[in-house]
């Protein structure tokens, strides 16, 4: 299901999504009207737009959580004019996966959003490359990333995004062989345990990252 | 023996000689203040006193220099003044560049304290040293002097043992009053070197004052009492408690009034804090005038004279109040409409040349697209990706614009996340303290913000500098923004930049500082009054 107020992108996104086989149970434009629909509807996964009625500030975020604490088994995908880490922070509290948070401009790489949309309703998760630039920025000084090389730093950035191994080599052009072998020497240099599921990995990173 | 401590510890010999040189000292600095206003004073008329206000602040500068030596040899407080800054430009404008120190009022306001009450404490002092010194050594003396002391006439050896306790108490008794009243010095000396708000250790004196509040009045009851009670016991026949019960209300109901006024609303009515306070205390005075007219001979109503030249005082007040209020209007009402303004013309600019002039060129490619589809697929598809790819660029253009006016993060979270995530993106190390109980008003709070952000910003821009302090908290009923970083200085507080934060500062009724002398370190200080 789709929670957004403005009619153009809401009516356009739902058209997107039912072109590429989706199922849109329902399209509504505030954040009571999201909890109700997902209460009632149960869908696999609900789209939101962070700024929402009566507000405009972060309600759909907070409906979205809402939503999720009451059915927990909801995937959620944030979609934003910006991107803020520390909302990413509030997301990915529960370290469940099953979350997503993407700027609204990548709704324009149909392929590739529908790719998003499809990892999250899988129990992935999807963040927006905005949002891991800005985990790298604050980071950037102090330590424990210095420890890797440019090529492992690119690595981490597709890995925090949520991509697979063979997503990664796809975007890098190499081998899935070589993203495996980067991807535990990162693992090794940060200390971190070995994790098979994507979104375990992602979730592992980002809190190395922020703790 | 802790009380005797302060007796055996050469410090409180030096603290009492610090304590004492205010007598002498106090002398000094009189006549220099006096020479020094009455030469500017007298010259004011004439291009001379340029000359004169130059000598003045640099013979202050002298004395302050002197007393800071004096302090931290005695006092041992780390205080060390830093030359007057070069003087304006042109003849006139070092008049200007002298009156705007504000180190020269400070270090003006130091010696005025030391002159007065440092020159009553000194006296003060030395009376209680000396009479409790003499009381000791009374056994020995009385018999040969005959004294008088603490208005008794000491005849017999009995009297004289019997006030020697008193003496010892009154030895000790000083002895603490030193350590007291030098730690309270030592407070005041820093203010030789740094007046500057926030490098000065804050104190919140509202809140002092208002914890105080009822420990005066304790005192005042618990006094008065003890004195009817013993007025009740004895002759009970002229009242003279009176005289303690009249004269005492006056600093109790000036101090009660001003804890009143620091609530809020009187201030607002007459405007301003200290208006309100000198109101208030005229009017108590004027009460204790009519007290005294009142319990004595109630003939000839004189008080209607003090009456009279206190409200004189509290009009003349009143009336300066009012015209550095209109000064301070217009000119900030001026200030912020050109700032809304130049900020109107940046959005203006920033929208034309980049969102607007990215979805032309989308449309341009989109055209092209239309045109191309029947004949050249690739070469159209090739264009509908440059035309995607431009509306991403423009929807970056705009968050950036957007996040320039008022940040999403600050309406929606508040203060303390939206500068973190503002840190975030700046590759300096960044050691931020928000402390604000709640939230402020939404233009106190972006006020706050931006102010934050252009420091920032210009920091890591210009000022050549790896770490950055940023400090939002609420003191008294202001929020105080401060950012100090270690670059090089030099910032110029008549830019762009910083005199739209001056401009929007002072429209919230604000303060606004820059200090960034060449060689750093650069502080920006904005003091944002919440009335909440």
């Amino acid at each position: 299901m789709i929670a957004e107020d403005l009619a153009l992108l809401r009516d356009g996104l739902t058209r997107l999504l039912r072109d590429n086989g989706f199922d849109v149970v329902a399209a509504v434009a505030d954040g009571d009207a999201l909890v109700h629909g997902v209460m009632l509807e149960e869908p696999e996964i609900a789209i939101v737009d962070v700024r929402l009625p009566p507000t405009f500030r972060d309600e759909g975020l907070r409906a979205a959580l809402e939503a999720r604490r009451l059915r927990p088994q909801t995937a959620i995908l944030i979609v934003s004019q910006y991107v803020e880490h520390a909302y990413a922070a509030e997301l990915l509290a529960d370290a469940r996966g099953g979350v997503g948070y993407l700027l609204k401009d990548r709704i324009m790489d149909v392929a590739e959003f529908v790719e998003a949309v499809r990892r999250v309703a899988a129990g992935g998760t999807a963040l927006d490359p905005e949002v891991v630039a800005q985990l790298f920025t604050t980071r950037n000084r102090a330590g424990p990333l210095e420890r890797l090389s440019p090529r492992e730093l690119e690595v981490l950035a597709l890995m925090a995004e949520g991509r697979s191994n063979a997503g990664i080599a796809e975007a890098l052009v190499v081998t899935v062989g070589a993203v495996e072998k980067h991807v535990a020497s990162i693992l090794h240099k940060l200390d971190l345990p070995p994790s098979e599921s994507d979104h375990r990995r992602v979730l592992a990173v980002l809190e190395y990252l922020q703790g | 023996m802790t009380v005797f401590r302060p007796l055996v510890e050469r410090r409180t010999y030096r603290e009492l000689l610090f304590l004492l040189s205010g007598a002498p000292l106090a002398a000094a600095w009189f006549g220099l203040l006096l020479a020094g206003w009455l030469a500017v004073g007298l010259l004011a008329v004439t291009p001379l006193v340029v000359p004169a206000l130059v000598a003045f602040r640099w013979a202050t500068w002298l004395a302050a220099a002197a007393e800071a030596a004096v302090a931290r040899g005695l006092l041992g407080v780390d205080v060390r003044l830093s030359r007057p800054r070069p003087a304006g430009r042109g003849y006139w404008g070092r008049i200007r560049a002298g009156l705007a120190d504000p180190t020269f009022w400070a270090q003006q306001l130091y010696l005025v304290l030391r002159t007065t009450l440092g020159f009553g404490i000194a006296v003060g002092l030395a009376s209680v040293v000396g009479v409790s010194l003499q009381l000791v050594v009374l056994p020995v003396t009385y018999s040969h002097f005959h004294e008088d002391v603490l208005g008794l006439h000491v005849q017999t050896g009995g009297t004289a043992f019997a006030l020697v306790p008193l003496g010892l108490v009154g030895v000790v008794a000083s002895a603490w009053l030193v350590r007291g009243l030098a730690a309270m010095w030592a407070r005041l000396a820093r203010m030789l070197a740094e007046p500057f708000a926030a490098s000065l250790p804050r104190t919140d004196v509202q809140g002092i004052l208002r914890r105080l509040l009822p420990a005066h009045a304790a005192f005042y009851a618990g006094l008065n009492l003890i004195l009817i009670v013993i007025w009740a016991l004895t002759t009970r026949a002229y009242f003279w408690p009176e005289w303690t019960l009249m004269p005492l209300a006056v600093p109790l109901a000036i101090h009660a009034w001003t804890v009143f006024v620091d609530s809020g609303d009187p201030r607002r009515i007459a405007r301003t804090r200290a208006l309100a306070i000198d109101l208030g205390a005229a009017m108590t005075l004027f009460l204790f005038f009519v007290g005294i007219w009142a319990v004595t001979t109630r003939a000839y109503f004189w008080p209607m004279w003090p009456g009279l030249g206190l409200a004189v005082v509290v009009g003349l007040h009143a009336l300066a109040t009012m015209t550095r209020r209109i000064d301070v209007l217009t000119t900030t009402r001026a200030g912020a409409v050109e700032s809304a303004e130049s900020e109107l013309r940046r959005i203006e600019r920033d929208l034309h040349d980049g969102a607007q002039a990215r979805l032309v060129a989308i449309g341009m490619s989109l055209g092209l697209a239309e045109q191309k589809l029947a004949d050249d697929p690739e070469a159209a598809r090739t264009l509908l990706a440059e035309a995607r790819a431009g509306t991403g660029d423009a929807l970056r253009d705009l968050r950036d614009l957007t996040r320039g006016i008022h940040p999403p993060i600050l309406a929606d979270r508040g203060l303390e996340p939206a500068l973190a995530a503002l840190v975030a993106r700046v590759p300096l190390f960044v050691e931020l303290r928000v402390d604000l109980a709640e939230r402020p008003r939404e233009p106190v709070e972006s006020a706050a913000y931006f102010v934050a952000a252009e420091a920032l910003a210009n920091a890591a821009k210009h000022g050549g500098a790896a770490r950055v302090d940023i400090r939002a908290v609420r003191i008294g009923d202001a929020v105080v923004v401060t950012i100090m970083d270690d670059g090089h200085g030099g910032a110029n507080p008549a830019g762009a930049g910083l005199q739209g934060l001056r401009g929007r500062v002072e429209a919230l009724d604000g303060t606004f500082r820059v200090d960034s002398p060449p060689g750093g370190p650069t502080i920006v200080e904005a003091v944002l009054p919440c009335a909440s």
